[in-house]
């Protein structure tokens, strides 16, 4: 089965060519759907078997990057979303829609509505865009499995993608292998030091996803690097662009 | 009852925007007793429960897991040192739309209205009060829009009355009178009020407010190009019109992918055969100078709508920047009154550029900036976009009369009044207070969903004809797009931002974020369902009719009523002359200029503001958004080596690629405009070329920003002019858009001294590549490969950066015979694209030894050089520093070298070197070392400089 997947979009969400570009590739079906559209009952989730929350910045980031997205979804369909996630589905969240799933509480522990940590402003106070190299960290995440160990390039496009959580919910976090991606250096390893931590994350979290490995959430953007002229190096022997279709691809395997 | 909650991180450290506006407070205003800002976000919630409170507390303003918060008091209750910035009363705040929304959503439909507010604490030893007033004076309060809140508001809901229709009585004024009229306002010559005073006489009637300012806004310099559409006597000869000549040359061209020229709000180039590229570069020089940020800012936001009002609605797809400010340690002392400090200027503007750009999810790949001590006045800030385009819908229509007036996007507000008028002026010590409502205030985001309902609008064929309000309004807008039809406009319908505007301010407010769309009644219901989808306001504010009039009402009662023949042709052309002045700045001695050893030369050079890496700027913007980037403006393993052009596949997957670059050298136009503006030109060119472009397929466009044109100056214009035309033709490459900006002087009132800029030729070209996979990085890439020089190195060092950094100017400005470069163009096209060139940079500020090194710094390499002197009257320091046009550093493999050379014919092609991993550049003549350095250490120094302005 092709699964299709959702791109949500709310005014000021940017990110929707290249995510639905990284899509296609990897095999799967999407539609573009407007929150407006959710949130009168026009389209419902459950037509759906990946939930894609895009980067961008919804409502111009009015309160707190992702806020009104977040809180107007929870008050028109809370349900819905509870639902996707208990059935055997994915979902997607990258840069803005990161931020989106930590607001709703889908990430870290999947509890909707409970916010459990935060994602705010960089360490270095500005909006920055940067390539970076991630580890895959080991996890039963649907979306990196087969890549442990594996180190990916992405851009980072924010303001606002510092991870930050509680000394008990970066526990649970750790104990439950939720991290799965961490800033690394060429070395492969994992610092706070800028700008190979581009935000000062803690622990140099860049990506999560929810205990049962199926609700994903990373601050860089692996559809800006599905193709091999993505890279800005490409044009050098060995390090062309695309390895982060992969990511894609896991997501569409899983319906397979 | 008004509730209030204020929130701030339970970690102070946290505090990103107390944190960056203590960094402001000291870098620009040198505080020395705060030494901490926190700064509380306030909400005003009105008529709501103390239940529903909480309600909008939990799952709205407050995250308790990170956030504390005091509900109906002082966040710091004892806390002295506090000052609370909110919008004005009246004001629209832009957040409070999405707060009472989303309430709505969560139940809480009580809430009738909202508000916010920062409240900045300021902390410290024996804290200074005018320390504080100067923070919030001059870093954080926008005084147009916003005040310093005292105590609780009465309420939140914005009510006010409309101002009056006035009646100026213009046909007994004196010429005294006129000019008093004119002056700070309108902006008017005593030639042109005459025309306005004769026109009402002999209509028997006085001018309402509105028709003034429509017409001063219509003729501004800023709309109508007066210079550009002068006829010239230069020298005593007659000469066409600036803008005939360059639009002349374009016809002649006739260039097969030239689809839309000079005509609509962008160029349109033909990309494949279902789309073409919209190319538009603008500028914002005055409201930038005044408020860089903001200025930046709806700088870009306007270049954006100019693409998407192109023909019947375009995708925007690519925005480029390029800055030209004064010096950034410049002393205060040499900051003439009313004007900003370069530093201040810089910052504001990249903050600018960015603020708008990120969100709107429009990559900026192409950019640069330029220093020079004479830009301290007033800044050139040159913002470019480009956009994809359905071929079909590529050219401009009339609207059908009968068209209904169809406003989309951003409410209308007091900003920008006068910007289109202020911008054709000089500025003075009095231009900031005089004119500081002239500055428009951004909100990207309004401008995205309009975007998005745009291009909606546009895909299901419903516009007839879109244009964006810019400069001048919904005066500009609908007269423009009314000219061949008439228009009537019932003002009172435009959704304004707060009320007690004025109809005339209505009609010529320069508030950013809105469209106008000629749409067929027929199809109003779509059209607003469409808009709704978007969350975007739209309104019908009247209709294009067919008796060529512009009548405009408010509440039945007239405030316009001209004839369109007499608002865009009543003013006579301007007949100007000028005398071309020879420019001499003098050459450094022989021994000055001649040294055994280059290295620390090669040092200063790298760290010239000219020359160094832009970097931290760089990443302040977003390249890779739409997921179109192929050659993006930094790489190597370094992540630092630059790019001189930036490619995009427009369409994800298509295989074609756009290719975009620019060159402007302002020193080399104050020494000679005409080969200045020629090396201008083939600098753009060569920049694209190195990555991959062919040049059979470009496009030009072309920003001049001049001083106030007087004799000298409109004489420097015609060769500049003059340059371009030369050019264009001989290389078949059009200027399909462009844009003058001729105020760029600055007058001290009390000694009448002038500071003008280096004149500003910025020449931004665009083209399609048919293979992105055929386009190439600059900077070196294998250990092993032959460094090759292509061109004719000359002995040419007027303007360079060599001399700039001993100190001169120079006088021998470089050139190039136009048969020889364009043979060179092809010839690096042809190395490109037979795989024969792995790596490309084209020669330019800093000459050979700046541009093999910037190559070197993608991988850290070593490089080793040796010169080839055939001609042994060039010395080594201009073998080494030369800036002639129309040269290329490239790599090749030794067996590929052969046919390279072939390729190039006559044009010179020598090896020079070979690329190591000794991670050290040395420069040889023979056997004696000219230069000898680590990378490292080079990049260091080439980092250096705004890594001291941007930390």
């Amino acid at each position: 089965m092709k699964p299709k997947a959702a791109i949500i979009f709310s005014p000021g969400i940017n990110r929707d060519q290249e995510t639905s570009y990284a899509l296609i590739q990897a095999g799967a079906d999407y539609e573009i759907i407007q929150l407006i559209e959710l949130e009168k009952g026009e389209k419902r989730l459950d037509d759906f078997q990946i939930l894609l929350c895009p980067g961008g910045f919804s409502y111009g980031d009015d309160v707190m990057s992702a806020k009104i997205w977040a809180s107007k979804s929870l008050a028109h369909f809370q349900t819905q979303l509870q639902k996707f996630i208990s059935e055997d589905k994915l979902v997607i969240g990258i840069c803005n829609g990161f931020q989106f799933l930590i607001r709703t509480g889908l990430l870290p522990f999947a509890n909707v509505g409970q916010i459990e940590a935060t994602l705010t402003h960089n360490a270095s106070n500005h909006f920055e865009c940067r390539w970076v190299n991630m580890k895959v960290q080991p996890s039963n995440c649907v979306f990196t499995k087969g890549m442990e160990g594996q180190i990916l390039r992405m851009p980072t496009a924010h303001g606002e993608g510092r991870f930050l959580a509680n000394d008990e919910a970066l526990k649970r976090i750790k104990d439950q292998n939720q991290v799965i991606f961490r800033y690394v250096d060429e070395n492969g390893n994992s610092t706070q030091d800028y700008p190979v931590n581009p935000n000062g994350s803690t622990e140099a979290i860049a990506g999560l996803c929810s205990p049962n490995g199926k609700i994903m959430g990373l601050m860089p953007h692996p559809e800006c690097n599905s193709k091999k002229n993505h890279h800005p190096d490409w044009n050098i022997e060995g390090r062309e662009g695309g390895e982060c279709l992969r990511i894609f691809e896991n997501a569409v395997k899983y319906f397979r | 009852m008004i509730h209030t909650i204020s929130t701030f991180p339970k970690d102070p450290k946290i505090d990103a925007k107390g944190a960056g506006l203590l960094a402001d407070a000291k870098e620009f205003l040198r505080v020395q007793t705060i030494s901490e800002i926190r700064c509380v976000k306030k909400f005003y919630l009105e008529g709501i429960n103390e239940e529903e409170l909480a309600v909008l507390k939990d799952k709205l303003l407050v995250e308790e897991v990170w956030q504390d918060f005091a509900i109906d008091q002082d966040f710091y209750p004892s806390h002295p040192y506090q000052v609370e910035v909110a919008y004005k009363p009246g004001m629209m705040n832009p957040e409070v739309q999405s707060i009472i929304d989303t309430a709505h959503a969560l139940g809480v439909t009580s809430l009738i209205a909202a508000d916010t507010g920062f409240v900045y604490c300021f902390y410290g030893e024996n804290l200074n009060q005018s320390e504080i007033q100067a923070v919030i004076n001059k870093l954080v309060m926008n005084s147009t829009i916003e005040d310093i809140r005292t105590g609780m508001p009465k309420t939140l809901i914005l009510s006010g009355q409309t101002g009056e229709i006035k009646i100026i009585p213009i046909r007994d004024m004196t010429d005294e009178e006129l000019m008093k009229l004119s002056k700070n306002t309108l902006f008017l010559t005593l030639e042109e009020m005459h025309t306005i005073k004769n026109y009402f006489q002999e209509l028997g009637r006085d001018p309402y407010d509105a028709e003034l300012e429509i017409l001063a806004q219509t003729w501004s310099e800023h709309c109508c190009h007066k210079t550009f559409n002068a006829k010239l006597v230069i020298d005593g000869v007659e000469k066409e019109s600036l803008f005939k000549r360059l639009k002349n040359a374009t016809k002649e061209i006739n260039h097969s992918h030239a689809v839309s020229i000079f005509v609509d709000n962008s160029g349109v180039w033909k990309f494949d055969d279902k789309y073409g590229i919209c190319g538009k570069v603008e500028t914002h020089n005055s409201p930038s100078a005044l408020d860089p940020f903001g200025g930046a800012a709806t700088g870009s936001g306007g270049v954006f709508r100019d693409i998407a009002g192109t023909g019947q609605g375009a995708k925007v797809i690519a925005s480029t920047d390029m800055f030209c400010v004064g010096l950034p340690d410049c002393p205060e002392s040499e900051i003439p009154e009313g004007c900003k400090h370069p530093r201040f200027t810089l910052k504001g503007v990249v903050r600018g550029v960015s603020y708008y750009g990120n969100p709107m999810g429009i990559p900026t790949p192409n950019g640069s900036v330029h220093f020079h001590h004479d830009f301290r006045c007033k800044p050139s800030i040159i913002v470019g976009s480009y956009g994809l385009i359905e071929l079909d819908k590529a050219i401009k229509k009339a609207p059908n009369f009968g068209d209904l007036i169809f406003v989309i996007g951003g409410r209308t507000g007091r900003d920008g009044i006068h910007g289109a008028t202020f911008s054709s002026a000089e500025m003075t010590a009095e231009t900031a207070t005089v004119n500081s409502t002239a500055v428009q205030i951004g909100n990207p985001i309004e401008e995205k969903r309009t975007f998005d309902a745009v291009l909606e609008l546009s895909k299901e064929n419903m516009i007839h004809a879109v244009t964006d309000c810019g400069a001048g309004g919904f005066s500009s807008a609908i007269g423009e797009m009314g000219e061949k039809t008439g228009a009537y406009v019932e003002l009172e319908k435009a959704p304004l931002k707060y009320t007690g505007l004025a109809p005339w301010e209505i009609f010529i407010s320069e508030s950013q974020e809105r469209m106008v769309v000629a749409l067929d009644p027929q199809n109003l219901d779509k059209a607003k369902k469409i808009c709704e989808k978007y969350s975007v306001e739209s309104t019908v504010l009247g209709k294009f009719t067919g008796d060529n009039k512009l009548l405009v009402t408010y509440e039945d009662k007239t405030l316009c009523d001209l004839p369109m023949e007499f608002v865009h042709k009543g003013l006579n052309p301007l007949v100007i002359k000028g005398n071309y002045v020879v420019s001499s700045f003098p050459d450094p001695s022989e021994n000055e200029v001649s040294k055994d050893d280059y290295t620390e030369s090669l040092h200063k050079i790298l760290s010239n503001l000219n020359v160094c890496s832009k970097e931290p700027i760089i990443r302040r913007y977003d390249h890779n958004v739409q997921g179109t980037a192929v050659q993006m403006p930094l790489c190597g393993k370094t992540h630092s080596a630059p790019n001189n052009a930036s490619v995009l596949e427009p369409i994800p997957g298509c295989g074609k690629g756009l290719i975009i670059s620019h060159g402007l050298n302002p020193v080399l136009n104050k020494i000679d405009p005409y080969l200045g503006s020629k090396w201008a030109i083939n600098e753009a060119i060569a920049n694209a070329v190195c990555q991959g472009a062919n040049p059979e397929n470009l496009a030009l466009i072309d920003n001049f920003i001049w001083p106030k044109p007087d004799s000298k100056f409109i004489a420097d214009l015609d060769k500049s002019i003059e340059a371009c035309v030369e050019l264009s033709k001989a290389y078949k490459m059009p200027f399909i858009s462009g844009k003058d900006s001729l105020s760029s002087t600055y007058t001290n009132q009390a000694t009448g001294e002038k500071i003008h800029i280096p004149p500003v030729l910025c020449v931004s070209t665009f083209g399609v590549v048919d293979d992105i996979n055929k386009t190439i990085s600059s900077p070196f890439k294998k250990v092993g490969n032959k460094i090759v020089l292509i061109g004719e190195t000359r002995a040419e060092m007027g303007g360079s950066i060599y001399y700039d950094v001993l100190g001169y100017v120079g006088s021998k400005v470089p050139d190039i015979e136009k048969a020889v470069a364009f043979k060179t163009y092809q010839a690096i096209h042809k190395g490109i694209q037979n795989g024969l060139i792995k790596s490309c940079a084209d020669i330019s500020e800093g000459g050979l030894a700046g541009c093999v090194t910037e190559m070197a710094f993608g991988e850290m390499f070593g490089v080793e050089i040796e010169l080839r002197i055939e001609n042994r009257d060039l010395k080594n320091f201009e073998y080494l520093f030369s800036e002639s046009p129309c040269r290329f550093v490239g790599e090749v493999a030794e067996h590929d070298f052969e046919n390279l050379k072939q390729i190039c014919g006559d044009i010179p092609c020598e090896i020079i070197g070979e690329i190591n991993n000794n991670g050290q550049i040395i420069f040889k003549d023979k056997d004696k070392i000219l230069i000898q350095e680590k990378t490292d250490k080079l990049f260091k120094s080439w980092k250096e400089p705004m890594k001291k302005v941007f930390g």
